[in-house]
């Protein structure tokens, strides 16, 4: 062991000088060169680089002409060492132009050398790094290298039109036939290629071949893989494109027909059409068969691809898994560790949605969970604990716990994450659960691991009432020695909610006030923060006399923010009413929105005389705020819930790149979502934002063309407002250049608020004008001449809640009390088509787009409830609460009394309109 | 006999062999690439492709090799020059004596090349091409306009020769053989 540890050092030190080797360059001056010096030092660079080593631009400029110097020399293997070493030099070293010359000479097709591709493939190097111009220059070459008999030269002339396409997207497009060609040429090759080796041996044996260049027949058709990438470089942004292409080449139902040889192209094919099948429901179907067909495809690679991609498929069935599962369960009895690494990791990843799928697998695992690779045996119990019974849990652990010690951080985390849903899945094992977490808690690992451990005891805490003490004890335990500042943060602050809530209070604050005599400013300010909640929220007196007395020591502490926050909680303990406002208000403010007020805020320069305004802000309760943060934990994922992202300030963003738009001030409130203006299956699919502005209302529409072969041009959509609506119109705002197929373009059209204190609510026609050209397939230019077209859309509706009202959270009994004396209205109405209280309370909510607050949302009678909702009016009008008192007969619908208060007479106005009309 | 003159002419190589290796540079279209045409092929052509780069040639005279570092000679190159000069037996400094313009040119580039650390001491040799053409600077022209006189740490010649008639090509052959070791 001592002698392989000798050896690596020795080896490590004798390449890893950088200083020997910059010295050692001088042979390449050195004359008569000697090549096989000159290639162990280049081997020796190359090392270097490849071990992320990093040369100066100068070093690397003098290595780099040392390099050139050596084309003098004509032995075949030095000359491809120094390509490669020319290569990883490009990117860093100067004046790299000198090389061009000499490596186009090598590039020459009637060369017949060895090194001719890694010419080619390094001239790209060249070439990208000096003049993209000059791709133009050498498009000629390249694609006659493309469809170069020799496999070699053909995938090295692939390879660098991959690389240089972000250079010269244009110039390679033109490639595509070329590549076509590639894709499809290989395939005849192949039937000579029994002939051509015996002929090759035939002519070896009249006339010596050229020396050191001999053209090899391929037999792993891997330009096929390089073609196919160039292809799909090239068709990417055309979905319709990659869909045909991985029809053609994908070869039928049965996948037999298909020309492709090679299984990684095979494997990329089956990527791409996962990708097309991951955006496009439509081709789903078809896409599902050519995958069936690959799982029986005589490469374990493709099967086992074609399996992972069903499993990972959105919305799969319990039907399509039978096929790919039965597929992995072969692999999992395989001999080769990847195979069975792959696809137990595969499985792993499909038992957290679909348990009962991976079930019939047990069998197999259990045979895993002994293999000699830890890594597979990890894989195999995590699964096996998704999956498995409440009676094999105990045994699992067992085994688990024998190997934690063995496995990387990165799988410890993988396990924990398994026992954290497996806890909430059986919560009568959480005692064992527990016992196993806090174990591991003690263990070495580092941060992630630790918060993977403390996330997963903090679940418990949530959601299972009986292991509340034991958990929160064994946390105190673990901040006692914690190295990681965050966790210790997040602890207290868990301990001063929970703590005071047990029926033994005390014993957590000694814990408490041990952070406050021995840790960091960080964490102590968090202690002391956890301690104010102890003397808020308990009830006996004298554990608020003694943290009066341990807060007050805190006076003393050589941090600011400590001293602060303990002077701050000592007089809010004091007073109750401060109380209320500072440590047991639930509600805070919207992240997102307080985000993008703030950016705006800072970016406007004329705002900064005034402090920033947070009474526009919306509020959400904590549990909100939890939901929103937190990351989908494993139980979330099984019930797929979507947190809903605010898009508000991606709008934002898109209106000020609009300079018709760029006066109109900041951005009051757009829509939440989209509008639907078309059915979604139509020629062209419009949807509708709506933004307020203070003095202007803006209406955003998204066009999207889903007709291939045509273009629309000046794109723009009439609306006809109906009545008086007191909306004046000022611009159309239309689509600058022609709504290609599949490409959405955005249009707006702008009205001015007459009177910018009401809220004007009506609806309008819409109808979209456009000049519709087709484009000529073959050389996708537009035709000269188009036509005038009209499209009817359908209603644009402004008013209601949901353009001038956002929800927001509030304490509704208290707020509704204060607000007795500001603005307030009373009406009643018999709402006759509702046929439940729950119907008319989610058309409410709907319509005034407020938040239901105390659970009102449900109804819990069916013939009488109240429904209590807060919201917050755009442009600093600020809350408006309502009181919706429903009652239900049945045959005469519901009756609702709603009663409104808000801080100005206009809100009072709007909601009654709202529900009025 | 045969076999005799055979042994002997592979004994005087291995014993009598020399090599030297130089670098040609100078200013674009001074003539440098047809001097090593003529030197290499005795060939003389009047299109000549400005060089990229270089082009490196071997060229035997007698039982001299000489290796000839031919580098291009336009702007963007000539910062490049010194890392082809280092090591080298003789720098050659190619300049168009007809064309009198490009003279205070060729004499800032011939002197921030020798400004090279590198480079002290490594003999230089100052050809004045093109002297069949009609009012071409002569020898001591050249000298005064390159300010060969105030160059000390290194041995100096300047001659006065053409390609296209291959006149004095004989000394310069004769300079550049002695070099070789």
């Amino acid at each position: 062991m001592s002698a392989k540890k000798d050896e690596e050092t020795g080896l490590g030190s004798y390449y890893n000088n950088k200083t020997t080797i910059l010295q050692e360059a001088r042979v390449f001056n050195e004359s008569p060169i000697s090549p096989r010096k000159c290639r162990a030092l280049l081997t020796r660079i190359v090392y270097l680089l490849y071990l992320g080593e990093t040369f100066s631009a100068q070093e690397a400029t003098t290595l780099f002409f040392g390099t050139t110097k050596l084309f003098q020399h004509k032995d075949s293997a030095l000359r491809q060492m120094v390509y490669l070493s020319i290569k990883e030099l490009a990117n860093t070293a100067e004046d790299i132009i000198m090389v061009t010359s000499s490596i186009q000479k090598d590039t020459q097709p009637n060369l017949e050398v060895i090194y001719r591709p890694n010419a080619i493939r390094a001239l790209c190097r060249i070439i990208d790094a000096i003049a993209p111009s000059m791709v133009q220059a050498v498009e000629r070459f390249y694609k006659t290298a493309i469809v170069d008999k020799s496999p070699s030269i053909s995938s090295a002339a692939l390879v660098s039109a991959y690389h240089l396409f972000p250079v010269s997207r244009d110039v390679i497009k033109r490639w595509v036939n070329e590549a076509q060609e590639a894709v499809n040429a290989k395939a005849t090759s192949s039937f000579f290629s029994g002939s051509s080796s015996s002929n090759y041996l035939g002519f070896s044996a009249s006339a010596p071949p050229s020396p050191g260049y001999q053209a090899v027949p391929s037999t792993s058709f891997i330009t096929q893989y390089h073609a196919l990438g160039l292809l799909y470089l090239i068709r990417q942004q055309d979905r319709m494109a990659v869909t045909k292409m991985i029809q053609q080449l994908g070869g039928g139902k049965s996948g037999a027909g298909t020309t492709l040889k090679n299984p990684m192209a095979l494997c990329m094919l089956i990527r791409y059409a996962a990708k097309v099948l991951d955006e496009d429901p439509n081709v789903q179907k078809q896409m599902l068969e050519l995958l069936e067909g690959w799982l029986r495809h005589k490469s374990d690679m493709v099967n086992y691809e074609a399996a992972r991609v069903i499993c990972e498929m959105k919305n799969v069935t319990p039907q399509q898994l039978i096929r790919p599962v039965a597929v992995l369960q072969l692999f999992l009895s395989s001999t080769k560790p990847t195979l069975k690494f792959a696809s137990i990791r595969t499985l792993s990843a499909l038992a957290l949605t679909q348990p009962a799928a991976v079930s019939n697998c047990n069998l197999d695992m259990e045979n895993l969970i002994t293999d000699s690779n830890r890594s597979i045996a990890t894989y195999a119990i995590t699964t096996l604990l998704k999956t498995g019974n409440e009676a094999s849990v105990d045994r699992l652990m067992k085994q688990i716990s024998g190997f934690m010690s063995e496995i990387s951080d990165e799988f410890k985390v993988i396990v924990v994450d398994a026992i954290r849903s497996l806890c909430l899945k059986f919560p009568a094992k959480q005692a064992l659960m527990l016992g196993f977490l806090a174990g591991v808690l003690r263990d070495e690992g580092g941060y992630d691991f630790k918060r993977a451990v403390v996330e997963a005891i903090f679940d418990m805490i949530k959601f299972i009432e009986d292991c509340k003490e034991a958990a929160l004890g064994h946390l105190c335990e673990f901040i006692e020695d914690c190295e990681f500042t965050k966790l210790s943060v997040r602890i207290l602050h868990l301990l001063g909610i929970e703590g005071p809530k047990t029926p033994q209070p005390t014993k957590y604050i000694r814990y408490i006030y041990n952070r406050v005599v021995l840790e960091n400013a960080i964490v102590r300010a968090a202690a002391v923060s956890s301690l104010a909640k102890f003397g808020v929220n308990v009830v006996d007196v004298a554990v608020k006399r003694s943290i009066g007395v341990l807060l007050s020591r805190c006076l003393d502490d050589s941090d600011d923010e400590v001293r602060d926050r303990a002077t701050m909680y000592l007089r809010v303990m004091k007073e109750p009413p401060l109380a209320e406002t500072y440590v047991k208000d639930e509600s805070v403010f919207s992240l997102a929105a307080l985000e993008s007020k703030l950016v705006a805020y800072v970016k406007d320069a004329d705002a900064s005389n005034q402090p920033f305004d947070t009474t526009s802000l919306p509020k959400i309760s904590r549990e909100q705020a939890r939901q929103e943060s937190a990351r989908p934990s494993a139980l979330e994922t099984i019930h797929t819930l979507v947190p809903q992202k605010s898009a508000q300030s991606a709008y934002a963003k898109q209106l000020q790149a609009v300079p018709e738009l760029a006066s109109y001030g900041p951005v009051l409130n757009s829509s939440a979502k989209p509008i639907p203006l078309t059915e979604s299956e139509t020629e062209y699919v419009v949807s509708c934002v709506k933004h307020i502005f203070k003095e202007h209302i803006v209406f955003q529409f998204n066009v999207s063309n889903t007709l291939p072969d045509t273009l629309l041009e000046r794109t723009s959509v009439i609306m006809q407002p109906s009545g008086d609506a007191g909306l004046t119109e000022d611009s159309i705002i239309p689509i600058p250049l022609s709504v290609q197929p599949n490409h959405p373009g955005i249009l707006y059209v702008s009205f001015t608020r007459d009177k910018p204190e009401e809220y004007a609510t009506a609806s309008f026609q819409c109808t979209l004008k456009f000049i519709s050209k087709e484009v000529d397939p073959s050389s996708g230019e537009p035709e000269e001449d188009g036509y005038e077209d009209e499209y009817q859309l359908e209603e644009v509706e402004l008013g209601g809640g949901g353009d001038y009202i956002v929800p927001t959270y509030v304490t509704f009994a208290s707020e509704w009390e204060k607000m007795k004396g500001a603005a307030n209205a009373t009406e009643t109405f018999a709402l006759s088509a509702m046929e439940s209280i729950k119907a008319a309370c989610d058309s409410i909510i709907e319509i005034l787009n407020m938040e239901a607050l105390g659970g009102t949302e449900i109804p819990s009678s069916t013939a009488v409830h109240t429904l209590n909702l807060a919201g917050l009016v755009v442009g600093g009008v600020g809350k408006v609460l309502v009181r919706a008192r429903m009652t239900f007969v049945r045959g005469q619908g519901v009756t609702l009394e709603l009663g409104v208060r808000a801080e100005k007479e206009e809100a009072c106005n709007l909601v009654i309109a709202a529900i009025a009309g | 006999m045969f076999l005799f003159s055979a042994l002997y002419s592979f004994f005087s190589r291995l014993f009598f062999s020399k090599t030297a290796e130089i670098t040609i540079v100078g200013l674009q279209a001074s003539g440098k690439t047809s001097f090593v045409n003529v030197i290499g092929s005795g060939q003389w052509s009047e299109d000549v492709v400005p060089t990229v780069a270089f082009n490196l040639r071997r060229v035997r005279q007698g039982n001299v090799t000489l290796k000839v570092w031919d580098v291009a000679g336009q702007p963007k190159f000539r910062n490049m020059w010194d890392r082809y000069c280092r090591g080298v037996d003789a720098i050659v400094f190619v300049v168009d004596s007809h064309d009198k313009d490009t003279l205070p040119i060729a004499k800032f580039e011939l002197h921030s090349l020798l400004d090279c650390a590198p480079l002290n001491g490594v003999p230089l040799l100052v050809l004045g091409n093109k002297n069949d053409l009609p009012g071409h600077a002569s020898i001591g022209e050249l000298i005064h306009a390159l300010d060969l006189d105030k160059i000390h740490n290194r041995p100096v010649s300047c001659y006065s020769c053409s390609m296209k008639s291959q006149h004095n090509l004989d000394i310069v052959m004769k300079w550049l053989s002695s070099r070789a070791s």
